[in-house]
């Protein structure tokens, strides 16, 4: 009886411990991301918006750092792939005929709207941010604006007409923009960063890795120069291309830029940052961060390489003999040799002889967006385009042709310069073999509607192998060389997800 | 296959018509003798009587009685402590021989429902039971292994056959596209541990609470079923068990790759073909033509050894019960260098403090250490395996001085780094140390009350410490998690019986709180190669971090109602507040009921002797799910990485991640049931039929977002999922003699799963990524379609000489690929096949002759595909492969024989070309063990040998139908079942083992 009492006694004693221990229990049922996770929404300090900011370049990079940034680059004549490696996506570029399936096409689109999303929240997150260092926000913005602007623009070049995403939250079905529409957006971004980015960005090394004003007015040309081409043709903005670019001219001293003495020396790790840059993608490696474009990616299998990115034969051929040739070659190989696939290699994409190692895909290499030697020849083709064509005008060409020839390029020489012709056609093909191999020549074809003229002659004309046998053209054209077939489809997946992508 | 199983259940239907001529006619007397089943000895004492009568006697020393019978039948009861009671139906003049199974085998009849157990003729809903019995002839190292088969509505497939590698079960199909679909598991009361780490030696008994009225008391956490583990207590008689096995396993098959010669032969004319130039010179061609080349497949795999030892010891001594087990298991993988092991060890013990007052605790502790798995170690464009299928068969593993050679050496075929090189030089461990403590205070107020307190305790800490060799320089990444989970149950029961009514009424009030903590680094470049703990001499750096915690607070009530053993009733509701959702949106009811109605008690059933029980079964209930990641209503913003300005160091930086959506709720599921329990015989045959619906509204979907929007997913509550089925239990004695048992048990399931309704839209693309680079998803949501759609181009066969024209404008030429394309000439994207099986079945069959007993277990799954990548890419010509590898290129394409595989053109991996039935049946186990009885000082001692995966009957013509695989990056894996893209073969295993009593 009494041990019943006990036991009695002791199990309510558990029971009522266990039920205090129930109802006082820290079970907190309110979810708190602060501890492990970063804020989303408003900023509230500059180092909130430095990171946003820090985080465009992330993703810019992210994208940048892969062959498939550059994909349209292999509708050029000066740029080809391998003949039958998994190269299926570029070999599309290159023929002509890109699919909407095309996979290259898909992850660049992906990738530049995941920048674009990153841009417009910077944007939104700081519409009410009121820094006590107003230079450190407009420098911040106006890096945001460039950035948007960028990618837009890499877009346009790519697909024309493009959906204009301009807020953070999605707008799942939006149209496609006109190109006017395109353009304008990608204007006013760049003069809002134009007026809002300083004259050099503070503590930075050379070659502008963050840009400055310089760099916003640099982009601007290029725009304009586009504008007036193919499609949109706007014949007024060829005076409003010479007219920035000579604004950048004219101060390349404030915004840090200059024109390097040695062509070939861009090619190298050591000169990763160097003043003709007027935007560089800046790599690390053993960071993570590696350039993936170059290296291995522009070697033939006869030396381990992956045969991604071939110099076209024809290209090669009629390309003038000088230093600039031999800056943009690998002259050293017999290519006409290789067993694999005979096609010249780019000195450009795998570095001066012994620069990259041979097993390298992953480089240290820098990208530069663009160059001030493209400047110069936009400030000279524009004015020729436009009708105003001065003396500062063939300054600019010739500086770009003494240089291709081995002269130093501050030096009026008699031997090289050209004073007289037409100075818009003699820039257009001083771009072609200044930048052959930058995947730049495929839109210069499009703006001046020249495709069917250029890649109507890539038959090789003097190349041959060791047997004598005339060299053949490695891919060879298989789609449309006329003007709806400038511009790459949009990705089949987005419009199957937004019908109205495909009006 | 279906067919096959309506052939399986014919047989067994036959062999139990059979057995119903048994019985016997004649004298006024009836003799038998009884036995414990355990060892066929006599047991002297225990008690016959005849049932509704006084009549009755004791048997003798030998266990034989004799009785007189008044009545032409009868039936006789015979019990005696320690074993089950027997109701035998006799005739005169019968001998009957009488087979009493011991006490621990009570638990059979008793079922656990969740917050208490239940007679199990009291069972209202659908309760699937796997006893220790089920599964104690086969060597089984997982308990997923011991449930395969076993309970009818639960797919058991193993997707990897990576030591320790995944196992997927699932309960009565899928409901949730986005979230998970893996049943809850209780173990001891304690909600949410995991499975695969538990010892299976250690389990009494599993039951799996099919249907929402049985599982809705665990309500917001039910609706993918709930498995309920009780590990073994001690019983009264003290003994010491040891079992040891050991197990040599390889692959069954090889999937056929070209050799060098031939590889060599048809690159050179791919090439050709292409306007390029040949790579192999004819010498080089008659050298591999000697020598044959490295065949990479058949140096990645080797014979694994598996070594299992189990020491377990029980008993009751006083009043206190114990059982204390420690196992140890090594497996080497059947895939060079991948190893598994587990070291683990179990206290039970329960003290019965007063009459009333009774105090239980379980310690487990686990320590398992998976070494190079490939699993874990997912590869971004195709798995280890994958890899090694598709290697350079012309590049030899190491060069003339010995050195690995890294890539291939004129950059075919597969372009990543040696699959013999890097299997050999890396070194990954990832060690999970488990401990759970689980508290049960029992306290009986009076015969109608009692009070149940369980408190768990868990916590897991694993690291996962990687080092790789893939050149140029070597990386090492290192995380640690911790996990830890604390429970609390507050369980109060009231019973009480009213003459023919009994009525049972159960509340609980519980919560529990889950928190994770994890950090990491990675350690990349390392300028000396030089192992996993010199991540110091790295040239890159990277932190990384992760902290969540999430809870859930919870009453539960229920009610019981029985009337006169007839009709039973059960009604209960849950209420559950999460953390996952808003304040607005965290609280969930989740109520059920259930009846079921015992038929052979009526008086016309009574009366048709065969019919020994017949029960009938309907219930109702709503479940849910809560399973998404905590934190997920919020917006994220991603820090990883960073960016170089000054090309040295990086500068962290911000990004949009996740959208968040503050509005989220459950995925609410709501099921029908109707069963039909059938006793025949003496419960002989039994029959278990059940029929469902489930309904899942409020589907949590990712609804994808275009990329030009920002892409991703936004996570919504949009949808329906609608399972439907039949789940079909058959079990027996198909031979029931003193010295000759044979057991039978089949199940089948059959499942009709279908998506009613997306967010408006007719389908939504998946989130399996292709492999070869496209970054198109394989897999497709489509109303109207189960879960489990492939996703791709139509294969055509090639473009012929005759359709050049044609051709060209899809920029092709003949002899290329063909794929169906619309109007305008654009490729046709679609459903191309559906990956998850409708049917699934188990034979199950235990025969025990003297001293013999052999069991095999044949099993298997049809009505679905398998979408082959693996097999694309051996093909080739894509993504990471760019060489020709599969021997069906020797019949390729040529102008003179225009055959259907293609010599050029775009091979899409994601194309029907590569759809394969899936269908499947497996022998799955065979043992056969021998007893040696009557050994002095010892109990009992048995020696067996066993073979599992020994058959396998299939079309597939990769390694295994069963194997598929999960995304890169993780995600929902029903939502593309049958995909494979490299999946870990099931090994086929031969085992010897002796286990020993005391």
């Amino acid at each position: 009886m009494r041990k019943y009492k006990i036991s009695n006694l002791l199990g309510i004693g558990v029971l009522l411990m266990t039920l205090a221990f129930a109802v006082s229990s820290c079970l907190d049922l309110d979810e708190d991301p602060a501890k492990s996770r970063l804020a989303p929404g408003s900023y509230s300090n500059q180092a909130e918006l430095e990171l946003g900011v820090t985080g465009l370049y992330v993703q810019l990079e992210a994208m940048a750092r892969m062959t498939t940034f550059m994909v349209s680059g292999w509708g050029g004549d000066d740029i080809t792939t391998h003949k039958v490696s998994n190269k299926a996506d570029f070999r599309e570029y290159d023929q002509r005929s890109v699919s909407a399936l095309n996979a290259r096409s898909a992850t660049n689109w992906a990738s530049i709207y995941s920048v674009v999303r990153a841009a417009n929240n910077v944007i939104a997150n700081a519409k009410d941010l009121k820094l006590s260092d107003q230079n450190a926000q407009n420098r911040l913005m106006g890096e945001t604006y460039f950035m948007r602007a960028l990618v837009y623009m890499h877009l346009t070049r790519i697909h024309g007409r493009i959906p204009l995403q301009l807020q953070p939250e999605p707008i799942v079905d939006l149209p496609l923009a006109s190109q006017e529409e395109v353009y304008k957006q990608i204007e006013s971004d760049l003069k809002q960063a134009e007026a809002m980015l300083p004259l050099i960005y503070p503590n930075v090394s050379a070659g502008a890795p963050r840009p400055n004003q310089g760099s916003a007015k640099a982009i601007l040309a290029r725009l304009y120069l586009d504008w007036a081409g193919y499609p949109a043709k706007d014949q007024s903005k060829y005076a409003l291309a010479a007219a920035k670019a000579k604004e950048v001219i004219d101060n390349q001293k404030s915004y840090g830029f200059s024109l390097v003495t040695d062509l070939e020396s861009l090619w190298t790790i050591a000169n990763r940052f160097n003043s003709e840059s007027i935007f560089t993608i800046v790599y690390n490696q053993p960071l993570g961060v590696g350039n993936r474009k170059y290296g291995m990616l522009g070697h033939p299998s006869d030396l381990k390489g992956w045969q991604e990115t071939f110099g076209e034969i024809r290209f090669f051929e009629d390309f003038p003999a000088g230093p600039r040739k031999a800056a943009t070659y690998r002259l050293d190989y017999d290519w006409e040799n290789f067993t694999d696939q005979t096609n010249p290699v780019f000195k450009k994409i795998v570095g001066p002889k012994g620069d990259i190692p041979l097993t390298s895909f992953d480089t240290d290499r820098n990208d530069y967006y663009m160059r001030l030697a493209e400047v110069n020849l936009i400030f000279a083709e524009a004015s020729g385009r436009s009708g105003n064509v001065t003396p500062a005008a063939w300054e600019a060409l010739n500086q770009i042709r003494r240089r291709a020839a081995g002269k130093p390029f501050a030096t009026p020489d008699p031997s090289v310069d050209l004073t007289s012709g037409d100075i818009a056609e003699l820039a257009f093909t001083e771009r072609k073999w200044e930048f052959a191999g930058e995947y730049l020549r495929w839109n210069d074809l499009v703006r001046m509607e020249r495709v069917k003229e250029a890649l109507s002659q890539r038959n090789p004309r003097t190349s041959k192998n060791k047997a004598g046998e005339l060299l053949k053209v490695s891919n060879p054209i298989i789609g449309s060389l006329e003007k709806d077939n400038y511009f790459a489809p949009i990705p089949q997946n987005e419009v199957n997800l937004n019908p109205n992508l495909g009006n | 296959m279906l067919e096959m199983s309506i052939k399986l259940g014919k047989y067994l239907g036959v062999l139990f018509l059979l057995l119903c001529f048994g019985t016997a006619f004649g004298q006024a007397q009836v003799t038998g003798k009884v036995y414990d089943a355990s060892d066929d000895t006599g047991i002297p004492g225990a008690n016959v009587l005849v049932k509704g009568t006084t009549t009755g006697t004791s048997t003798d020393v030998d266990g034989n009685f004799t009785l007189n019978l008044t009545q032409n039948d009868a039936i006789l009861v015979i019990s005696f402590t320690g074993y089950t009671t027997q109701e035998i139906p006799v005739k005169k003049g019968s001998k009957v021989e009488v087979r009493l199974e011991a006490s621990s085998k009570l638990l059979s009849e008793i079922v656990v429902v969740g917050y208490g157990t239940r007679k199990k003729s009291d069972v209202t809903g659908s309760v699937a039971q796997v006893g220790t019995k089920d599964f104690k002839d086969q060597p089984v190292t997982r308990v997923e292994e011991a449930l395969q088969g076993r309970a009818s509505g639960v797919m058991v497939s193993r997707s990897s056959g990576n030591p320790g590698g995944a196992i997927k079960v699932r309960v009565r199909g899928v409901n949730s596209i986005t979230g998970n679909n893996d049943p809850l598991v209780v173990v001891d009361g304690v909600i949410g541990l995991a499975l695969n780490s538990i010892n299976p030696n250690d389990i009494e008994s599993m039951e799996v609470l099919k249907d929402a009225s049985a599982t809705a008391i665990y309500g917001s956490r039910g609706s993918n079923g709930v498995i309920l583990v009780s590990t073994k207590k001690g019983s009264s008689k003290p003994r010491l068990d040891v079992d040891v096995f050991t197990g040599f396993s390889y692959v069954p098959k090889f999937i056929d790759v070209l050799g060098a010669y031939d590889f060599a032969r048809i690159e050179n004319s791919r090439r050709i073909n292409n306007g390029g130039n040949a790579v192999f010179t004819d010498q080089e061609l008659a050298g591999f033509q000697a020598n044959g080349g490295v065949d990479y497949q058949r140096e990645l795999f080797q014979t694994g050894r598996t070594n299992n030892v189990q020491l377990s010891t029980s008993g009751r001594s006083g009043k206190i019960n114990y059982f204390v087990s420690g196992n140890y298991m090594k497996q080497d993988g059947i895939v060079m260098t991948t190893r598994y092991s587990r070291l683990s060890g179990r206290v039970n013990v329960s003290s019965d403090i007063t009459d009333k007052l009774r105090v239980g605790v379980n310690l487990f502790a686990t320590r398992e250490n998976n070494h190079n798995n490939l699993d874990d170690q997912r590869e971004y464009q195709g798995s280890m395996i994958l890899r090694a299928l598709t290697w350079d068969p012309t590049t030899p593993i190491r060069n003339d001085q010995g050195v690995f050679n890294n890539y291939s050496l004129r950059s075919l075929a597969h372009l990543g780094y040696n699959p013999i090189a890097d299997m050999s030089t890396r070194d990954l461990n990832l060690i999970t140390d488990r401990f759970n403590a689980n508290i049960n205070v029992n306290y009986r107020f009076n015969d109608h009350f009692s009070y149940t307190a369980v408190g768990g305790l868990g916590s897991s800490n694993s690291t996962n410490s990687k080092y790789l060799t893939t050149p140029p320089f070597p990386a090492a990444f290192f995380n640690n998690g911790q996990t830890s989970l604390l429970q609390m149950s507050n369980i109060m029961a009231y019973e009480q019986v009213f003459g023919k009514h009994n009525l049972k009424v159960t509340g609980v009030y519980e919560f529990q709180q889950n928190t994770y903590s994890g950090n990491g680094y990675s350690a990349t470049n390392y300028l000396v190669p030089s192992g996993f703990y010199l991540a110091e001499l790295a040239a890159g750096k990277n932190l990384s971090n992760d902290y969540n915690k999430n809870g859930i607070e919870s009453l539960m009530g229920r009610a019981e109602y029985i009337f006169n053993d007839r009709l039973f009733l059960t009604g209960t509701v849950r209420r559950d507040k999460s953390s996952r959702f808003r304040k607005d949106k965290n609280v969930g009811i989740f109520p059920s009921v259930a009846l079921a109605y015992n038929l052979s008690s009526l008086p016309m059933l009574a009366a048709v002797e065969s019919i020994t029980n017949l029960k009938l079964r309907a219930g109702w209930g709503q479940v849910g799910n809560q399973n998404i990641a905590p934190y997920s209503t919020y917006p994220s913003v991603n820090i990883n990485g960073g960016y170089p300005f000054d090309g040295k160091s990086l500068t962290p930086g911000s990004r949009p991640d996740g959208y968040g959506n503050a509005d989220l709720t459950w995925e609410t599921t709501t099921q029908y049931n109707l069963g039909v329990d059938l006793g025949l015989f003496q419960n002989r045959i039994n029959v278990s039929v059940d029929a469902y619906q489930k309904k899942t509204t409020d589907l949590l979907l990712n609804v994808p977002v275009p990329a030009f929007a920002g892409g991703g997913a936004v996570l919504r509550n949009v949808g329906e999922v609608e399972n439907k089925g039949i789940d079909l239990s058959l079990s027996g004695a198909v031979i029931n003699k003193q010295n000759f048992r044979w057991d039978a048990t089949m199940t089948m399931s059959k499942i009709a799963n279908k998506v009613v309704k997306l967010d408006g839209r007719s389908e939504i693309q998946g989130s399996f990524l292709n492999i070869d680079g496209s970054g198109r998803a394989l897999n497709v949501i489509q109303v109207g379609q189960p879960l489990g759609q492939f996703y791709g181009e139509t294969f055509l066969g090639t473009w012929k000489t005759a359709e050049a024209d044609e051709a060209l404008k899809v920029g092709a030429k003949p002899g290329d690929s063909k794929y169906l394309t619309d109007e305008n000439g654009v490729t046709v994207l679609q459903a191309i096949g559906n990956g998850m099986p409708k049917f699934s079945w188990g034979f199950n069959n235990t025969i025990a002759y003297k001293n013999w007993d052999l069991n095999m277990f044949i099993n298997g799954m049809s009505n679905f595909q398998i979408l082959n990548v693996t097999q694309g890419l051996v093909v080739g010509a894509t993504g990471n492969q760019r060489g020709f590898l599969s021997p069906t290129q020797l019949n390729q394409w040529t102008p003179t024989n225009e055959t259907d595989i293609p010599v050029g053109g775009q091979n899409r991996t994601a194309s029907s070309r590569y759809v394969e039935n899936g269908a499947f049946a497996r022998l799955n186990n065979v043992s056969l063990s021998y007893t040696f009885k009557k050994i002095k000082g010892i109990e009992s001692l048995k020696v067996y040998a066993s073979g599992q995966n020994l058959v396998l009957i299939t079309g597939f013509s990769g390694y295994d139908p069963e194997g598929s695989d999960r995304n890169y990056d993780g995600g929902n894996d029903d939502t593309a079942a049958g995909v494979n893209v490299g999946a870990y073969p099931n090994p086929r295993t031969v085992t010897f083992g002796i286990k020993i009593g005391l």
